[in-house]
């Protein structure tokens, strides 16, 4: 996309932010000079007014939170959020009448009710993606309102249900709720933090960039999507019961209000979603100028036209947000006339190993690690597979070829469980895979590079290489996102492709060939018994090309097994043994390298008559 | 022979720092260029600068002597300079036809030109004729990319820039790109590419540079730079070959 240009006063536009603007001392006095301001103020001010205002933002403050786990990290918009406010404000009300009790000993059932719902929500509706994942959410909200209307027994109807008086002294009325409130604020952004630098967290970013490749390298999504759902309702269902409580009155109507969920989307829409601060920065934005408008502008639906605007000047200015609007700014400003990170002459660091000894390469048992059996795939009116049948031998450097629109890539994506075939098998170590989960496949043993790139582009280059996930333990959620030890393994393997000095750049501002490199340290990371690579020469400088190779022969040495698209034919000449060869869907040709290049089906569909290794392959 | 293109001290980056240092590069007209370099040299940015896909910090970039940087991308369409992506450029569940013809989208109103420009493309590309009506998503990858020159042609521009049309293509397909370059410059056209094949890249090419962190290294006669020891030694991978290889046979 073009960069583009704001017009703006030169004494702005030349502006240089000195460098404490964005250090972490500036950052935290910004936060703790709010949140001494919040805990002192009703200390200070008795004016109602300001006080209710400060409330109903806290309560929207916890719910954008709340909501900014799944929709931020997780990239699920759910528009049921605010139907977790009225669950809990119901639980609260509905234990304390019936069973008696004030409202808040019941705060922490309102938790774990609405914690239950949105389990039961998470497992119907994380199957599907996109817009049907709103609309059910949609569906969840209205169901919620529509039972609240009609069990009358429980709920007393559209009447609604009265929660008992306050116990306390008058003149400070307020002061139980606003410091409920705020202290379920600071615990839903702690366990936001909390969150976002564990495990749990870095797969939740992992499903929101790119879901299908989260799968491949080993990430349970739905566990993963429905921990991070009843995450983000927890604390929501809690000042949802306070909500109620301060409100001494709960309806059908005002708890299951749609606009309650819409006011959390625009603040967290508004401050920044994926960020920490920018959900709570959102909420006491929109709440105040919605008592705005429903004060000074006549009331009414004003707000609604009020919420209509400020949407379309968050879209139209600030598509990220308040929070990254100004980080960007001020790294824009920052690092203006710097140089940028560049690749480097690749020299010394591309110096490949001088061996007195060449690598030992294993002996290619006739055992085969993987096998595909009559394996066949149709997408429309398209063949794409058609009954192909082929083994890769354990510890071999298998290649397969064949021209474009043969259906390599697509075998890829039936082999590591992407797509799921039409008929045939597929075995792996003794076990028949094709039926098992694209996770449970990367935990057998099987990793898998694109053809087209799919890093998590958000996540910075290291992120990328540690988000693998090897096996699903569930104590393993809440480990750090980037251990020490993992940090040292990820370099290590940045290292040898040539990618360390970019480890903390994001992985979209990489060239296409970076991209690559990153993606094969990333799929080293899964340490997989069989690596599948779709086309690692494509893009990439011939020296890395050679030092690809050499990468390859070394973890072949040392056991691993590769299956290989490409079409760069001295790289495959070179490297495999044995060669399979695809043409129409079906195994056209198979052999060794030499046998390969003299058979004239080959030639004549895929190599062309004149073949001719132009250069020495590649040396093994 | 006078220069179509010149970029003077090119200074460009994406926000975080720039990625071009300064590069000054000309263009021949009725030419073809070869940009190499290892993964990250800023090779592709020097094609998003020129297209106006980025707008550089420093420097000038001209077209025929007029200066085109800060000019919005579809101006500079219209001056003469279209861009091929690096791949997948394509809108699948749009037939071949809609496809070439989006490359003319800010003529779009011009039936007539579209169509006889169509027409002039389908004699130079077999497959617009043999299955325009077809969805695009349908062709193998060298018809793809014999699509994507089609639709990049459809503006007559003078320059035209492709990144890595080698890529992802079969030995087959990659004849077919070597020949419709070799044409497009016989028609006139002056041609920029980006290739990490070297080899192929450079064998094409009248003249090569070679960038080095967003700087040009190195510039000259392809061949030239093919040879040069200390470059084949740096990037090209393997050793150097004296014998250049062979131009592929014309796809039947």
């Amino acid at each position: 996309m073009r960069t583009k240009t704001i017009a703006m006063p030169r004494a702005v536009a030349d502006w240089v932010p000195p460098e404490w603007v964005t250090s972490r001392g500036v950052r935290y006095g910004i936060v703790g000079v709010a949140a001494i301001l919040l805990l002192v103020y009703p200390l200070l001010s008795d004016d109602r007014y300001y006080q209710n205002m400060i409330i109903l933002s806290l309560v929207f403050a916890v719910g954008a939170t709340g909501l900014n786990i799944i929709t931020g990290y997780g990239g699920y918009v759910s528009l049921g959020q605010g139907a977790f406010i009225g669950l809990g404000g119901y639980t609260a009300a509905i234990l304390s009448t019936k069973v008696g009790g004030n409202p808040f000993v019941w705060v922490p059932a309102a938790g774990v009710v609405a914690g239950l719902f949105a389990a039961l929500l998470g497992m119907i509706a994380m199957r599907a993606r996109g817009h049907t994942f709103v609309i059910l959410t949609i569906v969840f909200l209205f169901l919620l309102q529509i039972v609240s209307i009609n069990w009358r027994v429980l709920t007393n109807g559209t009447a609604g249900l009265t929660t008992p008086l306050p116990t306390w002294s008058v003149d400070i009325a307020n002061w139980p709720f606003y410091y409920a409130l705020l202290g379920l604020l600071v615990l839903s952004i702690a366990m936001s933090w909390w969150i976002r630098r564990s495990k749990f967290g870095m797969g939740l970013v992992a499903i929101r960039e790119d879901e299908d490749k989260a799968e491949t390298v080993g990430v349970n999504t739905p566990v993963y999507k429905i921990l991070g759902f009843v995450a983000s309702t927890v604390f929501v269902g809690m000042a949802g019961a306070v909500y109620g409580y301060y409100l001494s009155f709960v309806d059908p109507l005002g708890m299951f209000n749609i606009l309650l969920s819409v006011q959390i989307i625009l603040s967290v829409l508004l401050g920044g979603r994926g960020t920490l601060w920018g959900p709570v920065l959102g909420a006491f934005i929109v709440e105040p100028l919605n008592e705005f408008a429903n004060n000074s502008l006549g009331g009414g639906n004003v707000r609604l036209l009020v919420f209509g605007g400020l949407m379309a000047l968050v879209v139209l200015f600030m598509p990220r947000g308040i929070v990254p609007a100004i980080t960007e700014f001020i790294e824009g400003r920052r690092t203006r006339g710097r140089a940028g990170l560049v690749g480097e002459r690749l020299g010394a660091a591309i110096e490949l190993k001088k061996r007195d000894v060449p690598l030992a390469r294993p002996a290619i048992s006739a055992q085969m690690l993987l096998e595909v059996k009559n394996v066949s795939k149709r997408f429309g009116g398209l063949q794409a597979v058609d009954g192909a049948s082929f083994g890769v031998p354990q510890a071999s450097i298998t290649a397969l070829i064949g021209p474009n629109g043969s259906g390599k890539t697509t075998l890829f994506n039936l082999i590591d469980g992407t797509m799921s075939l039409d008929r045939g098998e597929v075995w792996f170590d003794g076990r028949q895979i094709d039926r098992m989960k694209p996770w449970n496949r990367a935990h057998a043993g099987i990793g898998r590079t694109f053809q087209i790139t799919r890093l998590f582009r958000e996540m910075t280059v290291l992120e990328n290489v540690v988000a693998p996930v090897r096996e699903f333990k569930l104590r393993q959620l809440g480990a750090d996102a980037v251990s020490g030890h993992e940090a040292e393994r990820a370099e290590q393997l940045l290292d040898f492709v040539g990618m360390l000095k970019y480890r903390d750049a994001r992985a979209s501002a990489l060239s296409y060939g970076q991209q690559k490199l990153v993606e094969l340290a990333q799929v080293l990371m899964l340490d997989p018994k069989l690596i599948l690579l779709d086309e690692p020469a494509g893009g990439i400088n011939p020296t890395l090309i050679e030092r690809m190779g050499e990468v390859i022969k070394e973890l072949n040495s040392r056991g691993k097994t590769f299956l290989i698209v490409e079409h760069n034919m001295p790289f495959v000449l070179g490297l495999c043994d044995p060669v399979r060869v695809l043409g129409r869907g079906q195994l056209m040709a198979q052999g060794t390298p030499l046998e390969i290049q003299k058979d004239p089906r080959v030639l004549d569909a895929y190599l062309g008559e004149d073949f001719a290794v132009e250069e020495e392959p590649v040396k093994a | 022979m006078s220069a179509i293109l010149s970029l003077k001290g090119v200074v460009a980056g994406y926000g975080g720092g720039d990625v071009l240092q300064g590069v000054d590069l000309e263009l021949e007209e009725n030419s073809v260029a070869c940009i190499v370099g290892p993964n990250g040299a800023g090779k592709s940015t020097v094609l998003r600068s020129i297209s106006g896909l980025l707008d550089p910090r420093l420097g000038a970039i001209a077209l025929d002597g007029q200066r085109i940087n800060g000019r919005a991308p579809a101006e500079i369409l219209a001056m003469g300079i279209s861009q091929v992506p690096q791949s997948n450029g394509l809108f699948p569940n749009l037939t071949v036809k809609d496809n070439v013809l989006m490359g003319a989208y800010i003529r779009r109103r011009d039936k007539a030109f579209l169509h006889r420009r169509y027409d002039e493309l389908a004699e130079f590309f077999e497959v617009l004729a043999e299955r325009g009506q077809e969805k695009a998503g349908n062709l193998s990858g060298g018809q793809r990319r014999m699509v994507e020159f089609a639709r990049s042609l459809m503006m007559e521009p003078k320059v035209v820039l492709l990144d890595e049309p080698s890529l992802g293509l079969d030995p087959k397909a990659l004849r077919m790109v070597h020949e419709s370059v070799k044409r497009m410059v016989e028609r006139g056209r002056s041609i920029v590419l980006v290739e990490q094949n070297v080899r192929f890249g450079l064998k094409l090419a009248d003249h090569g540079i070679v960038m080095e962190s967003g700087r040009v290294l190195l510039d000259g006669k392809a061949q030239d730079v093919l040879k040069n020891p200390e470059m084949a030694a740096l990037y090209f991978g393997g050793t150097v070959k004296e014998q250049l290889p062979q131009v592929p046979a014309v796809p039947a």
